[in-house]
Formats: C-alpha cells, structure tokens, sequence
C-alpha cells in the first residue's frame, strides 16, 4: 500500500511535484501517466527513497520512507527506467548482490534464482558480465532481482522503454502474474494501451499535479465523452 | 583546420558554462576552491621562498650545488607529468565517449588527436602549472626577479617543459597501443613498469644525491669549486638539465648561456610536438581500433558458472548484507584492470622505498642532520599515504555511479555502508602505513640503539595518519561524488580530489608542525646521551590526536551527509 499526502518535491523554485495526494490500496495496479517532465519519475524516487520529499508524507506499507527508510524500503521492489547494473559483475552475480541486500540467505536465493531466469529466457547470458548486455537483457536482470524477495509492492519506471517485443511480451506478463498474485504495483508509462491493458486505476500527472485519477472502467465512460479514444482523453487533460 | 576550431570553440562554451554555473552549490564549491588554491599556492611561494634562502645564505650549499638539486628536483616533475599524462590520456585517448562520438563524424583522426591531447594536458596538469608557478614566484623573489620575468619563464620554460613530457607520454602511450594490439596490454604494462623503475634506478644512479652531498662537502664552505671537478654526466642530455643550467645561467646573468638552454628546450620540445604529430596520424585511428578490440576481447571473457574463490554463491561468515557489498566491491576492484595495475604500481613504489629506508646508511653524526632526515622521510611517508588514500579511497564512492541506485533503494543504512567502505579502504592504508613507519625507523634504531621511542611514535603517528587521511578522502569523495566517472584515475584526478589532496598536505603540514619540537628534543636527547622526559609528548600526542580525529570526523560527518542527498542519476 502507497500513500502520498500533500506531497511536493521543488528543485530551487521549480515543483517537480506540487502538493499531491494519492492512495493506492493493497493489491491494486496503479498506471502513472504523464507527458514528459510532468513528475512521474521524481514522484516515483520519493516512493524509493532516492528524493526526499520538500514537504508533505510517504508511506509505504504503513512506514514513512523518510522516518522508517529502512522497513519501507524492506517491503518494495523498485525497477529504474534506466537499468544501471554493475558492468563489471554477471547477471548472476548481480542477483546475489541484490538479494543479499534484502538479507536473502543463500539457499533461498538458490531455490529462486533458477525459476526466474527461466521465466525471463536469460540463459546462458547469466554467466556473462553485465557490460555485454542489451538493453532487454538488463530489463530482464533487474526485474528478476526486484522479484527477489517477494515484495508487497513493486515500483517501476518506464518499463518498456528500448525493448523488443519479445522482451516487452515477457515483462508484461510478469507484472500480469504478480499483479494477480496480490502485489501493488505502481508502474509509470508512456504507453496508454499497455496501462489500459494491465492497469486497474490510472492516473495522469501533468506539471506536478494528479490531473486526472480513476478506474479503468470509469476511463471507458470518460473516453466516449471524446471520440471513444484514450490517446484523445490523455491529450485533452493534458492540454492546459 | 575549421573543423579543429569549430571543436574547441563549442568546448570553450561548454567549459564556459561550467566555470559560470551560479548555482548555489556551484558556486561554493567553485568560491572554496579558489580560496583553497590560493592558500596553497602562497604556502607553496612563501616555502619555495624560505627554503632558497635558508639553502643558500644559512647552509651556503652554493648556486651551482643548488641548481644540481633542482635538476633533480625537476626530472621527478618531469616524470610525475609524463606518467600523469600516460595515465589519463589512455581514458582520454581511447575510452572517452566523446572520442567514440566524434569518430563518427567527417573529422581527420589527427585532428581528434590534437583535441583530446591537449583536452588531457590542461586537465591533468593543471595543479601542478599552478604549483610550478607559485614555487617559481618564491624561487624568483629570491633573485630579485619582476614578475613578469617570472610568467615569462613559465610560459617560454616550465610550460614547454611540461608539454615535452605531455607529447613523449603520447608518443609512448601510441606505441604501448599499438604493441598491445599484437603481444597483449597486460603484458605490455608490466614492460612499461620494468622501464620506468629501470630509468629511475639509472638516472639516480648517474646522479645520486647522497654521492653528490659528499663529493661536495669535501669543498665545504666553498662547495662552488666542486664545479670544477664534476665530470660531464650522460644526463645533460635530458630536459631538466637544460631547465636546471637555464636557471643557474638566469642568476649568474650570463644570458647567452640561458638563452642557449631555452633554444635547445623550445627546439627539442617542438620536434617532439611535430612527431607526435606524425605518430598520432599513422597510429591514433589503427590503436584506438585495437583499444576497442582490447575491450571487447576482454567482455568476452566469460566469468563461467564455475564458482571460484569468494563466489556470491559460496557460504560465508558474514551477514548477507555485508557480505554482498564487500564481494561486489572485492569484483569490481579486481575486474576493472586499471583498479589493480595501479595498485600493483603503488605497491611495488612503497616496497621499493620500505626496501631502500631499512638498507638506508645514517652514520651521520651531526644531530641536526639525523633529525632533519627523519622530518623529511616522516613528511615523505605522508605524502606516500597521502596520495594513496587519494587514488583508492577518493573515488570509492563516485565509482558506485549511476547504479548506486541499486544500493540506494534497498534497505541499507548509508551509515553502515559507509563504515563498510572506510574498513575496506582503512586496512589497506593503514597497513601499508604501518609498513613504511617501522620500515623508516630501522636505519635510526641503528644508529640509535636507545630510540625505542621512534617505534612507538611510528605505530602512534602512523595509527593517526591513516585513519584521518583515509576519512577525509572517503568523506571528500561523497562530497563532490556526482556518480558519472567510470575511470579511477580520472575520478582521482578530478577537481575535487586536487582540493582533497591539499586538505591532507595541509593536515600533514600541521601535523608535521606539532611533532617537530618534541622530535627534535628527543634527537638531542639521543645524541648527548641525556634523559628525555616523556611525560613532554603527552599534549603533542593529544594534540595529533585531536587534529586527526577532528580532519576524520569532518570528512566523515560532510561524506555522510552529502551520501543522504538525493540521488539525482
């Protein structure tokens, strides 16, 4: 569960993020929409831990991530739009690293580790140093480490940016999976059909406010206000 | 030729913006900087200064004696800015991603050459032009010299000087490419390495101050008439014999002589400039291909599923937090070659000066002498330490870098991170520290048989130089960490680490300044055989001790603090 109250996040005068409250519940599957520059990411570093807040509370799973970093970061995977791993490590190597950040004992990590690397088609690869990897690799690899340990909320940034079908079919599913599984899911995107798609609520950020948040059945009834489309509806809440 | 300055003109705007950044941070930052330089720069004059004038009017060594010291002096510079240069112009030359961007364009790749050679000389000479002016303002003033004699000779002299190292270190780093293209850069670097250590052993074999002293002393007062005597040696074929008799026949006003010097340096360093030309248009293109192929070769080198020594997959002793951060920084040492090639050199430099401090004669029985040898070793042990904290501890925290984020989202107290990597570093310094102390007291225990003392003032001082030179550089590291520098060397050649490095010469300087009377007393002690009261090092040990511990807890407490940023990557 993700709880955002009165938050705003400025960068000298600019507000990245300008006083927004949002809740989402367990088990939901957030889409965080937004043009470019609109706070989607600095919102998403909040929830991590990797920004703090100018003024207002985050809470992740009841514990504030300025005042319980720790326990909140305990309890949520956080998958960068970027997927930096250590180059000089191999994708195996990498998820030891990982789980062992979140206190995994060995052989839990080696009960895990070899379903995941099935699922996401790594292979052979997982033996190879990271600076080899494409793009779809390191996707693959840091999804499968933020799954490690079973978290009750994922966080992700941009998830399909640079893949290749293949890659974006597979990541898609995951999220389907651990979405039915109970998970929360905060997932931020471009894509309007694939939040469409996976997303139970959605909602659209624009110069640092929530300018649009509701279901997605609630979506279809305000798409045919326009012209039955969500590219239209994205634009027209975005048009200021 | 347009292209060239088309280049340079877009990089003079981009540096432009940097130096007028007005961001608050920036400008504190830059405003500190330029305070902190200031201060040492006038340190550098002012000891420049005093110390011409205490060689020459108190110890009246003599020009001539003086000159041959400087000579020396100036072939380690010129060494300093030859290895400096090969270094950093290997990140420059061929791992830049400008370098890979700018190749795609219509350019000449001498053209590219030209700019990244010069790019790198600015960059990893900066400190020093600044030093080697301020001691040449000090040496200048002693001679009466105006100013703008002064900038004269550092652009006409010191500057080609340098840029004749800049240009052979091209040269070499060409041909060590294009070497390593066919027998292999590994093998390649430990050729390299037998070089340099081959040439220092010769030069100071064919030069050897020690010799030098005594052949000259045996003249004293008159150390002048030991010109007369001095055989011409192989090595007035070398630069910093022409600097060296350059500044000898400046104060001797035989301006024919001087003028003969800079003719031959300004001559040899332009031929070199022109061949370095000619290599970089037969060779910079062909070896930046092999460096390309140097690195894919070495990407290919598959790791295996095979589990080797200190495997994330093996069981260990510590707590999984732990042991994942010390075993992924333990991988990303020992994989990244320029990491352990480094320390391989800085390891065999501190063997080679621990072999040569136990082997050192000090059958010196004047008591000032034996003292002031000892100052200088002690400083010189701390300068070693100095610039090793600055290349192995500075950059541990710039070399997380953008997946730092990876650390930084998960639940690790930064604190204790941070601990992890002052242990990790702090064993390695301290150790080498605790070596090269005891390695410096043995010749004086020698001698002086009834100096337990130095022992424990060697373990004692050498306890606290570690551990404030290796949180300052920490802490410092965190502080202008901007997480975007790949490169070791170049992270450790950065602006910041040059402040870091004055901030621990300035620690050291101070440090050095409460030790001094103490030490002093306790070498008469030892020469008039007479008590030495040791309730007198109490306040100087505190002393060193609160001086270190506040240097250690202002790196630490700025580190921390700047690590709990946001993470902006």
């Amino acid at each position: 569960m993700i709880e955002l109250r009165n938050v705003t996040k400025k960068f000298g005068t600019f507000a990245a993020v300008d006083n927004l409250s949002l809740s989402i519940p367990t088990g939901e599957f957030f889409g965080f929409l937004g043009p470019n520059g609109a706070g989607k990411t600095t919102t998403i570093k909040m929830i991590v831990g990797l920004f703090t807040p100018t003024s207002g509370t985050v809470t992740v799973n009841g514990f504030d991530t300025v005042r319980q970093p720790i326990e909140a970061k305990q309890t949520l995977s956080y998958v960068p739009d970027q997927p930096f791993l250590y180059d000089k490590l191999t994708g195996r190597e990498f998820l030891y690293f990982v789980g062992g950040l979140y206190s995994i004992d060995k052989s839990t990590l080696q009960s895990r580790i070899p379903p995941l690397l099935e699922h996401f088609e790594i292979g052979a690869w997982i033996d190879r140093r990271t600076e080899e990897y494409s793009q779809g690799m390191r996707q693959r690899i840091t999804i499968a480490a933020a799954l490690l340990h079973k978290s009750k909320t994922i966080i992700i940034d941009e998830p399909m940016v640079g893949l290749d079908p293949r890659s974006a079919k597979i990541v898609r599913e995951t999220l389907h999976v651990e979405a039915s599984r109970g998970t929360d899911i905060l997932m931020s995107t471009h894509s309007l059909a694939i939040a469409e798609e996976l997303c139970d609520r959605i909602g659209i950020i624009h110069n640092g406010k929530l300018v649009f948040c509701d279901s997605r059945e609630k979506l279809q009834a305000d798409k045919n206000r326009l012209d039955g489309t969500f590219e239209s509806l994205f634009l027209d809440v975005t048009n200021t | 030729m347009y292209l060239l300055f088309h280049i340079f003109l877009y990089k003079f705007k981009a540096s432009l913006k940097s130096v007028f950044d007005v961001r608050s941070v920036s400008v504190v930052r830059s405003v500190g900087s330029f305070l902190f330089y200031c201060g040492f720069v006038w340190g550098v004059y002012v000891s420049t200064r005093n110390i011409t004038i205490y060689v020459l009017h108190q110890t009246q060594i003599g020009l001539y004696l003086y000159h041959r010291f400087l000579e020396m002096i100036l072939f380690i510079f010129f060494i300093a800015v030859n290895l400096g240069n090969i270094i950093v112009s290997y990140s420059t030359l061929y791992k830049s991603p400008e370098v890979a961007y700018l190749m795609t364009k219509p350019l000449p790749s001498v053209s590219l050459f030209v700019i990244k050679f010069f790019d790198n000389f600015f960059y990893s000479s900066t400190t020093l032009l600044f030093i080697s002016f301020a001691a040449l303002l000090g040496y200048g003033s002693c001679f009466e010299y105006p100013w703008y004699l002064s900038v004269a000779i550092m652009v006409f002299v010191l500057m080609p000087y340098m840029f004749l190292a800049a240009c052979l270190a091209a040269i070499i780093l060409l041909g060590i490419m294009r070497v390593a293209g066919t027998i292999g850069f590994r093998k390649i670097m430990g050729l390299l390495c037998l070089i340099y250590f081959g040439f220092l052993v010769l030069f100071f074999s064919f030069s050897n101050p020690v010799l030098l002293i005594e052949q000259a002393s045996r003249f004293y007062p008159n150390v002048d008439r030991y010109f007369a005597q001095l055989p011409i040696g192989a090595y007035q074929y070398l630069p910093n014999h022409w600097v060296a008799e350059f500044f000898f026949s400046m104060t001797r006003k035989d301006y024919t002589a001087a003028l003969c010097s800079e003719t031959l340096l300004l001559a040899v360093t332009a031929a070199l400039f022109a061949l370095t030309l000619m290599a970089a248009k037969r060779l910079y293109f062909k070896t930046w291909l092999i460096s390309l192929q140097i690195q894919s070769n070495r990407m290919s080198e598959k790791d295996g599923g095979r589990i080797r020594l200190f495997d994330f997959r093996k069981e260990s002793f510590l707590s999984p937090k732990i042991e994942s951060l010390v075993k992924k920084d333990f991988f990303l040492f020992f994989r990244e070659p320029s990491q352990w090639i480094h320390l391989l050199v800085l390891l065999t430099i501190a063997g080679t000066f621990i072999l040569s401090l136990t082997n050192m004669n000090l059958n010196i029985r004047i008591e000032s002498m034996q003292f002031f040898t000892y100052l200088i070793l002690f400083a010189f042990s701390g300068f070693m330490i100095a610039s090793l904290a600055l290349r192995f501890m500075y950059p541990m925290c710039e070399l997380e870098g953008k997946q730092f984020w990876s650390i930084r989202s998960a639940p690790v107290i930064l604190e204790q991170w941070f601990a992890l990597k002052f242990i990790l570093g702090f064993l390695l310094v301290l150790t080498l520290t605790e070596l090269i102390t005891w390695a410096m007291n043995i010749p004086f225990l020698r001698y002086n048989p009834r100096g337990e003392l130095l022992s424990w003032f060697g373990i004692y001082a050498g306890f606290w130089l570690a551990t404030a030179m290796s949180a300052l550089n920490l802490g410092f590291g965190a502080f202008f960490a901007e997480y975007t520098e790949k490169n070791p060397i170049r992270a450790a050649s950065s602006q910041g680490a040059t402040l870091t490095f004055l901030s621990s010469l300035l620690y050291l300087f101070v440090f050095l300044a409460i030790v001094l009377l103490p030490l002093s007393n306790y070498f008469q002690s030892l020469f008039h055989f007479t008590k030495f009261a040791r309730e007198s090092i109490i306040v100087p040990g505190t002393a060193v001790a609160v001086l270190s511990m506040l240097a250690g807890v202002w790196g630490w407490h700025v580190g921390l603090r700047s690590l709990k940023r946001d993470f902006l990557n």
